[in-house]
């Protein structure tokens, strides 16, 4: 993005950034010593597609993701974003297109406004204000906060659900092509768990790509058609979701279980690599 | 989950027995916090429930509405309740208030154990009876090494070394954490720390024990770690609150509350709950994905003859004839 405004985006193909990581590596140091959080990890998403980034906690899937937004620094290997490497020209722009939602962003919530809370990143940006008033517009839009009855609430006054939402927008304010989220639906209730779906859903239409850290396998299932499992720092698969070959035993391997609807298919003697992804889907071919 | 009045018969509770014995003396005798449930004394105070509170009201300083009202809530000795409601209904704010961690703003009358919640002295005595554990753990561990955090406790509590040394040693057995003693606590899996933490919790001997969305950080197998380790207790007799946001952990409890901006709007089972599906819709609960697969089902003209909430029930209703 430049100094004058958000970035054109006749400039890409796509609405979304394709991600690919090759050979990353990243220690941190632990009382002197270096403790490898992620050892020549490798993957590829294409752009506007959907990752699910899963494993047991202690895997290395928030390190990866703070590599990937490049607040850290990888040892080795590299992350390749929309087709730029790293140090080649316009990758500083690309950096700064990739969104970060941290695992529970709400705390992160420090304006005096929700507005100013939004605003805030696009600010930083050096936009003008009217791109800035239409960024916050747009991303109270996206995220099903309606700006008149929220701009001017404190975010401390909002429900959990509210707050993460309100955290969300302010990510997507800036409009980033590539959307990292870190365990968004943690300690959310049912309703707001749906209406984070919606959102992510959409965000999926627009063509946004998505890299989605979570242990609900079911909305994993659901929202992403790619999987990385990282094990350990390692990645243990990468691609397309396999459960007519290997990945329930994968699953279980990493302390997760397979998706619901997966199951359900196995046991009733179906395909579970023809699984549906949603319960309307499961229902119409159960009906 | 969810059986009741386990305390009366069988046993006593190994937990609450063996802290107790270490504890007792003539003046320990007298208090709840010494006796394990089924070896007190005096049949009154059995009888009576172990959480007794009618018409409380809590408002966080500055506030401009209560974040509990008009509330009432009753828990008798070894039951198992589980609590549910929207994100802001209240929730974690019960959990703080039946852990005398904060202070009511009025109450008809609000009793923990038989102490007095509207007290500070209270709400200091009440905080041995009641345990509570929260969602993140990382908040919750203070010590260098796991075996110094679930003592934790008992270090402030003055208990001798040798007690200690005894009580921390079962208490590793216990929750199966011997081979991670000596590991520090920020370097252990999601569901080891919460473990730790419910060690130290339970290390104290207690009589309610309540968890305010244990599993909501842990994966698959440290969540089931934590259900089973909690099931067990209950089955013990220990009384257990259960706050989740986890429908299919609400499935078979035997008595469910929903909050709703601060208040009980429902009592009931969990399959009463959930046979009420704009009450499910209102409070912004959900159905377990079974459960939502039948009400779809049912909504494409498959009525199914039963609401299942697990995938053996769901299983079962598909294989019955239509």
């Amino acid at each position: 993005m430049s100094a004058q405004g958000p970035a054109p985006r006749q400039g890409s193909t796509t609405v979304g950034a394709s991600l690919a990581c090759r050979r990353v590596s990243f220690s941190y140091s632990e009382g002197g010593a270096s403790v490898p959080a992620l050892r020549d990890v490798s993957f590829s998403v294409p752009a506007g597609d959907a990752m699910a980034l899963i494993g047991a906690s202690g895997s290395g899937k928030s390190t990866l993701l703070q590599v990937i937004r490049g607040l850290d620094e990888p040892e080795a290997g590299a992350v390749v974003l929309d087709g730029v490497e790293p140090g080649a020209a316009g990758y500083a722009e690309r950096q700064r297109e990739v969104g970060l939602v941290f695992q529970t962003p709400e705390v992160q919530l420090f304006a005096a406004t929700a507005r100013e809370d939004v605003a805030f990143g696009p600010r930083r940006l050096g936009w003008s204000e009217p791109d800035v008033a239409d960024a916050v517009a747009r991303a109270f839009e996206l995220v099903g906060l309606p700006q008149a009855v929220y701009a001017d609430r404190h975010p401390y006054s909002l429900s959990g659900g509210e707050a993460r939402r309100l955290a969300l927008a302010g990510a997507l304010a800036m409009r980033p092509r590539l959307v990292l989220l870190d365990e968004p639906f943690v300690s959310l209730d049912p309703g707001s768990r749906r209406d984070l779906v919606a959102i992510l859903e959409r965000l999926r239409a627009d063509g946004i790509t998505l890299l989605l850290v979570t242990h609900d396998v079911d909305l994993a299932w659901r929202l992403c058609e790619q999987r990385l499992v990282l094990a350990e720092g390692r990645v243990a698969a990468a691609g397309l979701w396999d459960f007519a070959g290997d990945d329930a035993r994968l699953l279980a391997a990493n302390r997760l279980r397979e998706p619901f609807l997966v199951e359900l298919w196995r046991r009733l003697a179906y395909a579970p690599g023809q699984a549906p992804r949603t319960l309307e889907e499961a229902a119409k071919a159960l009906a | 989950m969810g059986r009741e009045g386990r305390a009366a018969e069988g046993p006593p509770a190994p937990l609450a027995v063996e802290a107790s014995a270490t504890r007792r003396g003539a003046a320990g005798a007298r208090r709840c916090a010494k006796l394990p449930h089924g070896m007190d004394p005096s049949a009154a105070d059995r009888s009576a429930p172990l959480i007794d509170i009618a018409g409380l009201r809590f408002r966080y300083p500055g506030a401009r509405e209560d974040a509990l009202a008009d509330f009432d809530l009753q828990i008798g000795e070894g039951e198992f309740l589980v609590v549910v409601g929207a994100n802001g209904s209240g929730k974690s704010t019960l959990a703080r208030l039946l852990g005398g961690l904060d202070k009511p703003t009025s109450a008809r009358h609000a009793l923990g154990c038989g102490r007095d919640l509207l007290t500070d002295q209270g709400r200091v005595d009440v905080r041995r009876d009641v345990g509570v554990l929260f969602q993140n753990p990382d908040n919750q561990l203070v010590a260098q090494c796991v075996e110094e955090d679930i003592a934790f406790g008992l270090e402030n509590l003055g208990w001798s070394a040798v007690d200690m040394r005894r009580r921390v040693d079962e208490m590793l057995t216990r929750f199966q954490l011997e081979d991670l003693r000596h590991r520090e606590p920020h370097l252990l899996s999601g569901g080891q720390k919460q473990r730790t933490a419910l060690a130290g919790v339970l290390a104290v001997p207690r009589r309610v024990l309540v968890l305010d969305e244990p599993t909501a950080m842990l994966d698959a197998v440290g969540r089931d770690d934590v259900l089973a380790a909690v099931s067990e207790l209950h089955a013990e007799g220990l009384a257990i609150v259960l706050i989740t946001q986890e429908m299919d952990e609400v499935v078979g409890a035997d008595r469910v509350i929903a909050l709703e901006r601060g208040t009980v709007v429902f009592e009931g089972t969990a399959a009463e709950l959930f046979a009420d599906i704009d009450l499910v819709v209102r409070l912004r609960l959900g159905l377990p994905a079974p459960g939502a697969l039948a009400v779809a089902l049912g909504e494409r003209g498959r009525l199914l003859p039963r609401l299942p909430l697990t995938i053996g029930e769901l299983l079962e209703e598909l294989a019955s004839p239509p």
